[in-house]
């Protein structure tokens, strides 16, 4: 069977490399975007089976791509995981439950994310999708 | 309302005795009774100023009403004593001159008992008021000298006292000018009421307090008059004897420091975030090589990272207080007033806790003893309340214990028990976990991480609210919090 697609968009580019290595030992393929516009292009040529987007980045922000995503019936399935490091305990639900709603997001994860977490929460989504 | 004073009946006959009492009782005061001088000194010694009013036989057998007299004389006893006797003669005459306010004649009517006594009682009530009217003159009435005023008046800053009605009862120059009050040469202002708001309101909090909460006034906060900017910090004030007599408050111009003050705010705020992302990605970056999927690691190598990750992990949380605080002093915790279910947001909350829980071994139990978990306010602030009180006793609590947090209601409170078998607080530190960076250093808590801001954090919450915060702590044993939050109407 081929293996699943990971689409990861973060500006911060050491960062994606961390991710990349502990998404490629659990078996998927993961590809990289470092702006919202280039994440927006791969998601169209790429096809992945799951997005995971960095809230904060330069000009296209992830919200804002999350919603294009989400308002397009080609991509509209493609589970998304938001990431944020503008987090807190404090304003943890607010963020999940308004912005959620607002761009539709599947998941929510706050930065800093462990690596075990960050794995569940992406099994969880992809299973939930067979 | 006027409290009915406590009434010793001193009567060797019973009848009498009886009867007296009956009649006081049908007054609904509260009465004590003795047949004996003794009897009555016990009573009166056993029970420090409960005793108001003492009706005493002069027909006492053995040590007699007078001794009894003379001994209250000596202690300087407040009691109003009425004595008894048959006559009102010679003897009654001797125990007026010791102190005896007036004298019944035995045997009485129920209206003429009614009319001496009622005279007593009003005679204990204007005492009474005169005494708490003496107290609260004494804020400003004691001897003030001429150097002491010029002291007062010479701060740079400025300096206010009010009494327990919440009228000004001195100001000194720099307070006259910063809130354009009138004061005469001995700091007594030409009008008694404030006429900030603001003031009024922290007056009247700090003098509301309850005599044993904690912390006694102490409150700051920020005036804007007209230009000014003023800093303003209130205590209560207490007499020698422990009393609350009324409040003092110090006024501190900072106009030039709160432009400082907003460049260092920035500045944390800024660097928090600049700090945040690095470290995210440090974190995400050792997890990866210590979890062996850059390569295997030996042990020594695995040793070292992990406590690299754990002191990022450490950093992390030290730069998400800061930007919590800074929330708190912006007034953002005050946002979205709400109804808010207790119940429902510690079941978030545990779950949020569950994992650094179970790798510690750290049970979590929790029960809702009421049906009425309810509190107004903003979700946000609330739920980190209970997140940094419950994590903290988290950490503080060694493996395999236990955390158990309890919500239930007490009176107008909803309150929010968290119990640990923990390491315990030594009875010094417990007045100051609340500290801004506090963190209590010893052999057992210098391997925790922290950044000593998770409980200052919950104070100023819980304060905000008006609710309070009780600790209870044993070394070695465990810690119990008790936040009480005032329920939702």
């Amino acid at each position: 069977m081929k293996n699943k697609k990971i689409l990861m968009v973060d500006d911060d580019v050491d960062f994606c490399a961390a991710v990349k290595l502990l998404l490629e030992s659990r078996d998927y393929e993961v590809i990289l975007a470092h702006d919202g516009k280039e994440g927006l292009e791969k998601a169209r040529t790429v096809e992945p089976n799951l997005v995971i987007l960095d809230v904060m980045m330069p000009e296209m922000n992830g919200y804002d791509v999350c919603v294009v995503l989400k308002a397009d019936p080609k991509s509209r399935s493609i589970p998304v995981i938001l990431l944020t490091a503008v987090d807190q305990a404090i304003f943890k639900t607010t963020y999940t439950k308004q912005m959620g709603l607002m761009t539709e997001a599947d998941d929510y994860i706050a930065k800093p994310v462990d690596s075990t977490e960050l794995v569940r929460r992406v099994e969880e989504l992809l299973i939930r999708r067979v | 309302m006027l409290s009915k004073p406590n009434i010793l009946v001193v009567e060797n006959n019973i009848a009498v005795l009886n009867k007296i009492t009956e009649l006081l009782t049908s007054g609904s005061y509260n009465v004590a009774s003795a047949e004996t001088s003794m009897e009555a000194l016990g009573i009166i010694q056993k029970n420090p100023g409960r005793i108001d009013i003492m009706l005493l036989s002069l027909d006492l057998p053995r040590l007699g009403a007078m001794p009894l007299l003379e001994t209250l004389r000596k202690a300087k006893s407040p009691i109003l004593v009425i004595v008894m006797s048959a006559d009102c003669g010679e003897e009654a005459i001797e125990a007026i001159h010791a102190g005896a306010y007036d004298c019944i004649r035995k045997p009485f009517t129920t209206g003429r008992f009614w009319v001496k006594m009622n005279r007593s009682i009003e005679r204990f009530h204007l005492k009474r008021q005169l005494e708490s009217l003496q107290k609260e003159r004494r804020i400003i009435q004691g001897p003030v000298s001429d150097s002491m005023l010029a002291i007062l008046d010479s701060m740079a800053d400025g300096l206010l006292a009010a009494d327990l009605h919440g009228s000004l009862v001195y100001c000194n120059s720099k307070a006259a000018a910063a809130l354009d009050l009138m004061c005469d040469e001995f700091g007594r202002p030409k009008q008694q009421v404030i006429k900030n708001k603001e003031l009024e309101r922290l007056l009247a909090d700090t003098i509301g307090q309850e005599p044993d909460s904690l912390p006694k006034g102490h409150e700051i906060c920020l005036w804007e008059v007209g230009e000014k900017r003023l800093r303003v910090h209130i205590d209560p004030v207490f007499n020698r004897d422990g009393e609350l007599i009324g409040v003092v408050a110090l006024l501190h111009d900072v106009m030039h420091i709160s432009g400082l003050n907003n460049i260092k705010d920035d500045f944390i705020f800024m660097v928090s975030h600049q700090l945040k992302s690095p470290l995210s990605s440090m974190l995400m970056q050792l997890s990866v090589v210590v979890d062996g999927l850059a390569g295997d690691l030996n042990s020594k190598q695995k040793d070292l990272l992990s406590k690299a990750k754990e002191k990022t992990k450490g950093m992390i949380s030290l730069v998400n207080d800061l930007l919590d605080f800074r929330r708190i002093e912006e007034g953002k915790v005050l946002q979205q007033i709400e109804r808010l279910d207790l119940r429902e947001i510690l079941q978030r909350t545990v779950e949020l806790m569950a994992i650094s829980a179970e790798e510690k071994n750290i049970a979590i139990e929790t029960h809702v003893d009421t049906d009425q978990p309810f509190v107004t306010g903003d979700r946000n602030a609330i739920e980190a309340v209970l997140v940094n009180v419950i994590s903290n006793s988290i950490k503080y609590t060694p493996g395999g214990g236990r955390v158990a947090v309890t919500i239930y209601r007490s009176a107008e409170d909803v309150r929010i028990k968290v119990v640990d078998t923990g390491i315990g607080i030594a009875q010094a530190d417990i007045q100051r976990i609340f500290d801004k960076f506090y963190r209590i250093r010893s052999e057992t808590t210098k391997n925790i991480a922290g950044s000593g801001l998770g409980l200052s954090i919950v104070k100023r919450i819980v304060d905000l609210y008006k609710g309070t915060i009780h600790v209870e702590s044993e070394e070695n044993k465990g810690t119990t919090f008790i936040i009480s939050l005032p329920a939702a109407r």
